[in-house]
């Protein structure tokens, strides 16, 4: 079978935008959560966020970080001529892959490359409504005498890739992943599965997502998954005070493909793609199943499928929301999979720094592995002051460790139980 | 690329706008019927296209309904169907894959949130976002109907929630590849969609895509006066298995493949044409995405012909239902498996005047001695899928 290989990555985080900025981030031990800026949230509940620092995305911000790109800006300003940037996580995921494709020397020779993306919820845009509310809801009639040219009132689900695909010219398959908090873990996951089965040769994957506006903070606020406290520390993953999560913001993006393939062009893989399970909890959408079992399903799959021993597994990134239900359930699974293992098998999550990046969590984290992978350096898990007895796994503090890891295990449960597990491996 | 992988199909269910039975709509599609009628979901009297296909009955009250909107109770309906319908059983080695269009947001549903809301979005919280309904997040969640839909049913195996307008191919093709792969023994899959919302319908519209036609007047797709697409709505599932289980319950036999190309509007030519090509090739007939725009229609039929001939005959099942989104290759899978073993392939539902082109277009059922189909949807942006059936 193919072994698929990571060849380049990009990401966007709180920490800013590149993968170098998510590294030192890491690394510094710091938490870039902060209080709420790109809109109005004074009033919310939920008044912090692991949110990037731009307050309205115009074209002035985007250009610098795109980087150099051979390419007809004309797709850009198609997008830009009907409101695309109002939609954040368009704009992260187009940045992350940008970076991925230049950092693995990508051009025309891999324009056959497939997309497969996570991404989140459509955004909806409140100034789009305003004008037209009467008594009744949405007068459309009205509406429609005034429509402009440009998307109004949500983006489409699958702008972010719409966007890449054809800025890129990209002409394999395109694949959009609405898999919740395990979109961005198994977007690489069908990825490696595309790759490994002769399918696809290369794959431009991850995932983009933003929830950082009134809907978003809103309807999590009222389903009650934020911390309660609007402090800076409020995720604490694993911690025995942990109240709920932070939500972030953000993308990472890869280029998958075949190990031969990228010799061939004179590439240096970064990662290998060892292997990825998925599971359902088939238990409660509003809880993850208590006992850990699914989650366990997941990572026991993904070391089936791998061909590894529990005990080949050197550092786990963790979904690690920060959730009182989610960090024990993850624990247990752990635990009981990795048994005595799991004493000195070293755990983090890095949620507490940078927030729950949703769709994009599971890309965005494994973004952090493959820097692990390459830096020898493990990141520690923000605010985790005060071990919670019910989470009898070995959680790196808030400082980052430095080890020499081979094998990484990053987990990914979304809302509505379902669950992803990717190991890579490093590439020697 | 290599040749999509065959699976087996041993089970299915449909909500479709001619009804839920498999064999009333197959006969309704066969004496070309039509499920067009002026749009009495909503009042739309003022929109541009005020005609829509929508499922008549509504789904059944379960306790579900609290975390699922409509299409949603709809997609858990027939996967619970479906997997009834195949007799197999549940558990860790039963994937699920769910495809659907998009949100298609409900923003009735959010009324109490956004009437008071001001353009700034200045004091958005006490404005209305503090009456968002706690489940309102989880009401709109991507993949609610696929967590659901697994506890209920007890799918504990691989799976994922697609989205796109080709959603319901994607959902297919990551199924048949889990089954390759063997990490599943099982694969339920569903596929579900509206366009018959306010917003979208607007949408569509202000691109042209929409029938601006009265309930008696509206042309079909591969007419030469077609002039834009009915929306539709519809939830379906199958059931699929590797092939060579002996049990003597496969309905068919099924591969499928999806492509995008970025393109703004309808798929290149070559798009199709290539994702055509991941299929068997063979004697067959096809099943045509039909959206109803004579330079559209013309350039799919191009497509088609390239890959099968200039006289196959040409079938389209989203005539009769209207344009179904990410449901649609699940629909058009039951469908043909159903006409192919009655050996009747149905005319296209209101076709009066074929446009002149490639293909043979149908105008009334027409007996057939073939085994297998073809059958395209399309989708913007660029989106297309594409399945081919074969039968015992």
């Amino acid at each position: 079978m193919t072994t698929a290989v990571i060849s380049g990555f990009g990401a966007v985080s709180a920490f800013g935008v590149g993968s170098a900025q998510l590294f030192d981030g890491l690394a510094s031990a710091r938490s870039a959560v902060g209080q709420i800026r790109s809109f109005d949230a004074s009033h919310f509940p939920t008044r912090v966020a692991g949110e990037v620092d731009v307050a309205a995305i115009e074209r002035h911000w985007i250009m610098p970080h795109l980087g150099i790109i051979n390419t007809d800006t004309r797709v850009l300003d198609e997008f830009e001529s009907i409101g695309a940037w109002r939609d954040r996580k368009i704009v992260f995921g187009l940045l992350a892959a940008m970076e991925a494709w230049r950092n693995a020397r990508c051009g025309i020779a891999e324009q056959a490359a497939g997309l497969v993306m996570a991404l989140g919820l459509e955004q909806a845009f409140l100034e789009d409504f305003a004008p037209f509310f009467n008594d009744k809801g949405i007068d459309w009639q009205a509406e429609q005498a005034v429509r402009s040219t440009g998307f109004r009132y949500r983006s489409d689900v699958d702008l972010a890739a719409q966007l890449i695909s054809r800025l890129l010219d990209l002409t394999g398959p395109t694949i959009v992943n609405a898999s919740a908090c395990a979109a961005g873990g198994l977007a690489i996951a069908q990825a490696a599965s595309l790759i490994e089965r002769g399918t696809a040769s290369i794959i431009l994957c991850g995932g983009a997502d933003s929830m950082v506006n009134p809907l978003g903070i809103g309807g999590m606020t009222r389903l009650g998954a934020p911390s309660p406290r609007c402090e800076l520390d409020a995720c604490r993953p694993f911690d025995s005070r942990r109240d709920g999560l932070v939500i972030g913001e953000g993308a990472a993006m890869f280029v998958v493909e075949s190990e031969q393939r990228a010799l061939q062009r004179g590439v240096k893989p970064l990662a290998r793609v060892l292997g990825y399970g998925s599971s359902q909890d088939a238990y409660r959408v509003t809880a993850p199943r208590p006992d850990g079992a699914a989650a366990r399903t997941a990572m026991q799959c993904a070391l089936k499928r791998a061909q590894l021993d529990g005990s080949a597994v050197d550092y786990i990134n963790a979904h690690g929301t920060g959730t009182p239900l989610n960090d024990v359930a993850e624990a247990r699974a752990i635990r009981e999979l990795f048994g005595a293992h799991a004493d000195r098998l070293p755990v983090s999550s890095i949620k507490g720094a940078i927030g729950h990046l949703m769709a994009a969590s599971g890309a965005i984290e494994l973004a952090a592995c493959v820097m692990s992978l390459q830096q020898n350096l493990l990141p520690g898990t923000a605010h985790h002051q005060q071990k919670d007895p019910h989470c009898a796994i070995n959680v790196i503090g808030e400082q980052p460790r430095e080890e020499k890891v081979d094998v990484i295990l990053s987990n990914s449960f979304g809302f509505g139980g379902q669950n992803v597990s990717v190991i890579l491996g490093r590439y020697q | 690329m290599r040749s999509a992988q065959r699976v087996a199909i041993k089970g299915w269910a449909w909500r479709t706008p001619l009804g839920s039975s498999i064999e009333n709509v197959t006969r309704k599609l066969l004496a070309g019927e039509r499920a067009v009628r002026t749009n009495t979901r909503f009042d739309a009297a003022s929109y541009l296209c005020t005609v829509a296909s929508s499922i008549k009955e509504d789904p059944a009250v379960v306790r579900q309904r609290r975390f699922l909107r409509r299409m949603g109770l709809f997609a858990l309906e027939v996967a619970r169907e479906a997997l009834c319908h195949s007799g197999l059983l549940v558990g860790d080695r039963v994937g699920l894959f769910f495809g659907y269009g998009g949100l298609r947001a409900h923003w009735g549903d959010m009324m109490p949130a956004f009437e008071h809301q001001q353009s700034d979005g200045n004091g958005a919280w006490e404005r209305g976002m503090n009456l968002l309904h706690p489940y309102w997040m989880l009401q709109h969640l991507s993949n609610n109907a696929h967590a659901l839909a697994a506890e209920e049913l007890r799918v504990r195996g691989e799976g994922a929630t697609f989205a796109g307008a080709n959603a319901g191919a994607q959902a297919l093709a990551a199924a048949i590849r889990a089954l390759e792969a063997g990490a599943i023994d099982t694969a339920l899959v569903v596929g579900y969609d509206s366009f018959i919302e306010p917003e979208t319908l607007v949408d569509l519209a202000a691109r042209g895509m929409l029938t601006t036609q009265t309930e008696n007047s509206v042309t079909a797709p591969y007419d030469r006066t077609a002039q834009g697409f009915v929306p539709g709505e519809a939830a379906a599932s199958v059931v699929l298995q590797r092939v060579g289980s002996s049990d003597g319950r496969d309905l068919a036999y099924l591969q499928a493949a999806d492509g995008a190309d970025g393109e703004a509007a309808a798929p290149r030519l070559s798009t199709i044409t290539n994702l055509l090509a991941n299929l068997t090739q063979g004697d067959t007939i096809i099943d045509g995405a039909g959206w109803a725009q004579p330079a559209q229609d013309n350039a799919e039929r191009i497509a088609l012909a390239k890959f099968a001939g200039d006289d196959t005959m040409l079938c389209c099942t989203m005539s009769a239902l209207g344009q179904l989104g990410a449901a649609a290759p699940l629909v058009q899978a039951i469908a043909l498996t159903e006409q192919l073993c009655l050996q009747m392939l149905a005319p296209i539902a209101g076709l009066q005047h074929a446009a002149a082109g490639l293909l043979r277009p149908l105008t009334s059922a027409t007996p057939i001695n073939t085994r297998s189909a073809l059958a395209i949807s399309m989708g913007t942006p660029g989106l297309a899928g594409a399945i081919r059936i074969d039968v015992a």
